[in-house]
């Protein structure tokens, strides 16, 4: 199921290293969570490689989902490829970085170059 | 068509003010995102993969050029350009932004529509047979019937927290094109074999997802005038007994089933009794003034045959082959339906861009009383054009891209949006059906192989319909990577039936030679002229498994 | 605990109770569990007496205690389960004319439903209150203004009203 490929709904916690994907509330875009915020850009997501920076970015994701910024936010795994891109794991995760397969020419695939 | 009197237009308008508050009581924490997520979702706006999605609701499937001519301006100012159509004849939106929706709201307002209950736990868009009004099988029209359900369960106070969505088709005709043996409701307009009156077949608990079911006939004869109080009963039964405590089990087909047909009916039937019909019951006169929008269009009287098409198709091949592959026999004579196909070769089934539906709203306007529709096979009908002007509409529809002559063929593939923008999906579904449009690209062989259905879902819950497909495919995740279950021999008509599993899942890629496979068997086993799932239904799965296995297995066919 | 009414908040002055033995020693109007309904009944005075129900409570284990209690509250579990609407409709079908309560976590939203399904008052949880203030429920009743379904509410419906004008 979909929500089992949602890392750290569940259990000891996810594969690291991770990082932390949303949505804005407003807008619905997929974000992910910065040293300072939050980025549209999945090659500026801050990256957890221990589990306390993840769960430092858990408690800043859920503040930020209680003050009405963003929902649903949750850790990715990652592996960091040799252009030190976070590149999600999981098959979902990576479509949410990219845009849809279908469509080059639409989504983050089609505004910025990974 | 429906217009809205001056009673549906205030209600909308309140519909839409009451969402944009409920916007607004989430932005300022008066609701919490748990009581925010299944208000939006009742009005069609859910979050998906990459962004919120917006569903418009067509009402059994029916719009007109003005209509769709708002959805292309929607599409363009806060979308990327283009919508989706659905297989409940609904039109989704895969980019809009939560602060615009209540202004998208507001320009459907304007051309009556709404996205009213196109998601979430309550009583779903009613849809109905794309050729009501046409077809010459038809015992009544469907579309009066929708629209008064359509009105009926808009805000329905008591059923607006049901245990799981509630889905209605209705048809009246004796080729069931809308589906209604896997609906939780479907209804036939029947006549009475003795008094000849007009009534209702009633069937309960079909429905597809995880657990598929063909749907169990309630009542054969449900007098017409007694609908809204049957249907009262009938749901609430189901709101008060069905399953709370499982989500998986909450459709009614798992009440009926649990419970057995016999218990259900008794149990509806004792609620029925203690309803007062007329107090529910919709008035005779209303009945008859939303069927008279429904009435014919003025057409021309006109010989059955046309020396211009005629002439046309014989000169122009592409021309005979698209009105013999999209062509629907049309009850006046000298008129044609025609589907229009939203599955170029290549394409993403159901997309329609905003260009393209400005072109076809000119197209109905001109040439089809401006009026079109959405088949739930995620293609458009013309409905009414005269044979004489075929040859003209033809063109145009080329134009647009719009003449694709593959209704009804391998290439006519129901898909679900899939792991590309669904937040539910497992797999993708969309380039898969691509894939496999390729691999039969070529028109002449798609014709030589006939009717044939394929239907993909990305995830169990079915959007694609995949058991009823004659060829079903289910993407499913199989050790981190997609993985397609196929299944054979289902069919969504009155025959109902479920497919059956074919074998063992397979990766995305050999998806379009396991296709070549069944469809290489079918031909060597036809008899002549027989389709293919009559076929399946005459030879069973033995011969389809066999070559499926040696495909899977790397032997040459 | 607040209590809702279409004009607004109003007391809540029955005291809810677990117990037999809390009937002999809390004073006033008494909320009791159906399981209680037998020894309430007998038990108590002149006070009023209300009855506290599951929503898959069966109307015909509540119509025996009709002529002797002054309020039913159904208990709502969560604002999303709908069991309580179709039970209130049943329960003034069956004959019950005294204050019918919904009770539970319910959301302003549902304010319209819950009163055309016959309820009288929702009794919240304080959290809930304070979120969703008295006068959002207000505001959210009265918003859309009009319904199809005959049967529901004092109002006629949509369908009664267009065949009231075509009689003229």
């Amino acid at each position: 199921m979909a929500t089992d490929a949602k890392a750290g709904a569940k259990g000891k916690g996810p594969k690291l290293p991770v990082i932390l994907s949303a949505n804005r509330l407003l807008e619905g875009d997929v974000v992910y969570l910065t040293a300072g915020g939050w980025t549209l850009d999945p090659a500026s997501a801050r990256i957890a490689s221990d589990a306390e920076t993840a769960a430092v970015m858990e408690a800043e994701g859920a503040a930020a989902a209680a003050a009405n910024l963003v929902v649903d936010p949750y850790l990715v795994p990652v592996e960091i490829d040799a252009t030190g891109f976070p590149r999600a794991t999981h098959f979902r995760e990576a479509m949410r970085q990219t845009g849809p397969s279908i469509h080059p020419d639409i989504g983050k695939q089609a505004e910025y170059a990974h | 068509m429906y217009r809205y009197d001056e009673f549906d237009e205030r209600f909308v308008r309140e519909r839409v003010q009451q969402f944009r508050t409920q916007v607004e009581r989430r932005l300022d924490g008066s609701l919490s995102d748990d009581e925010f997520k299944p208000l939006r979702l009742k009005n069609g706006l859910y979050l998906q993969l990459h962004a919120y999605m917006l569903r418009i609701a067509v009402p059994y499937g029916t719009l007109n050029g003005k209509q769709l001519r708002q959805l292309a301006l929607i599409g363009e100012r806060y979308d990327k350009g283009y919508g989706h159509f659905t297989t409940r004849q609904n039109l989704q939106f895969n980019w809009p932004q939560l602060k615009d929706v209540p202004d998208i709201l507001d320009l459907l307002a304007d051309v009556e529509m709404h996205c009213i209950q196109t998601s979430g736990n309550c009583i779903r868009n009613v849809t109905a047979d794309q050729f009501a009004g046409i077809a010459k099988d038809e015992v009544e029209d469907p579309r009066p019937t929708a629209e008064l359900l359509r009105q009926w369960s808009s805000l329905h106070p008591e059923f607006a927290w049901l245990p799981r969505k509630f889905k209605i088709a209705v048809t009246g005709a004796e080729h069931d094109r809308a589906a209604i043996k896997v609906h939780d409701i479907g209804l036939k307009v029947r006549r009475h074999p003795d008094t000849g009156a007009t009534g209702y077949q009633v069937v309960v608990g079909g429905g597809l997802g995880r657990t598929p079911m063909i749907g169990k006939v309630i009542r054969d004869f449900l007098p017409k005038d007694e609908l809204l109080a049957y249907l009262e009963a009938v749901m609430r039964v189901y709101n008060a007994e069905g399953r709370r405590d499982n989500k998986y089990k909450a459709r009614v087909k798992i009440l009926v089933h649990e419970i057995g047909t016999e218990e259900f009916v008794r149990r509806v039937e004792a609620e029925y009794a203690q309803l007062d019909g007329p107090t529910v019951n919709a008035p005779e006169s209303e009945v008859a003034r939303i069927a008279r929008y429904f009435a014919p269009p003025a057409y021309e009287a006109l010989p059955e045959d046309s020396a211009v098409l005629d002439a046309a198709r014989r000169a122009d091949p592409a021309l005979d082959a698209f009105v013999a592959q999209n062509g629907f026999a049309h009850r006046q004579p000298g008129y044609l339906a025609l589907t229009i196909s939203l599955k170029p070769v290549g394409g993403v089934p159901g997309d329609m861009t905003s260009e393209q539906m400005r072109a076809f709203a000119d197209i109905a306007e001109r040439y089809s009383f401006d009026e079109l529709r959405v088949t739930h096979a995620q293609n458009l009908v013309l409905p009414h054009v005269r044979k004489d002007d075929v040859p003209r509409v033809f063109e145009a529809l080329k134009a647009a891209g719009l003449a694709t002559a593959n209704s009804g063929l391998v290439t006519d593939i129901i898909a679900c949006p899939g792991m590309d923008y669904c937040a539910l999906a497992t797999a993708r579904s969309i380039p898969i059906a691509q894939e496999i449009a390729k691999s039969f690209a070529d028109e002449r062989r798609q014709a030589e192989i006939g009717p044939l259905q394929i239907k993909i879902s990305g995830c169990i819950n079915a959007c694609g319909h995949h058991h009823v497909g004659h060829i079903g495919i289910l993407g499913l995740e199989k050790s981190g990577k997609e993985n397609y279950q196929i299944t054979l021999g289902g069919d969504a008509t009155e025959a109902a039936a479920l497919g059956e599993r074919l074998g063992p899942g397979i990766d995305a890629e050999a998806v379009p030679g396991a296709i070549e496979t069944i469809v290489g068997t079918y031909l060597k086993v036809r008899t002549d002229g027989e389709a293919f799932i009559d076929t399946v239904r005459r030879a069973g799965l033995d011969p389809f498994k066999a070559s499926f296995d040696a495909y899977v297995a790397g032997e040459p066919a | 605990m607040t209590v809702v009414t279409p004009t607004g908040e109003v007391p809540n002055d029955y005291v809810r109770i677990e117990s037999a033995d809390d009937l002999t020693t809390v004073q006033g109007p008494l909320l009791a569990p159906l399981a209680l309904a037998g020894a309430a009944v007998e038990a108590r005075r002149n006070d009023r007496l209300g009855l506290s129900v599951a929503n898959d409570t069966k109307v015909d284990a509540i119509a025996p205690f009709f002529d002797a209690i002054d309020l039913i509250a159904v208990e709502f579990p969560s604002f999303s389960d709908g069991r309580g609407l179709s039970l209130a409709k049943r329960l003034r079908r069956a004959g019950f004319a005294g204050r019918l309560r919904a009770s539970g976590p319910l959301i302003a939203d549902q304010f319209a439903e819950a009163l055309a399904c016959g309820f009288d008052e929702i009794q919240l949880p304080e959290t809930m209150a304070a979120r969703q203030p008295v006068a959002q429920w207000l505001a959210a009743k009265d918003i859309v203004t009009e319904h199809y379904q005959s049967g529901y509410g004092a109002d006629r419906s949509i369908l009664q009203k267009r065949l009231a004008a075509r009689k003229g």
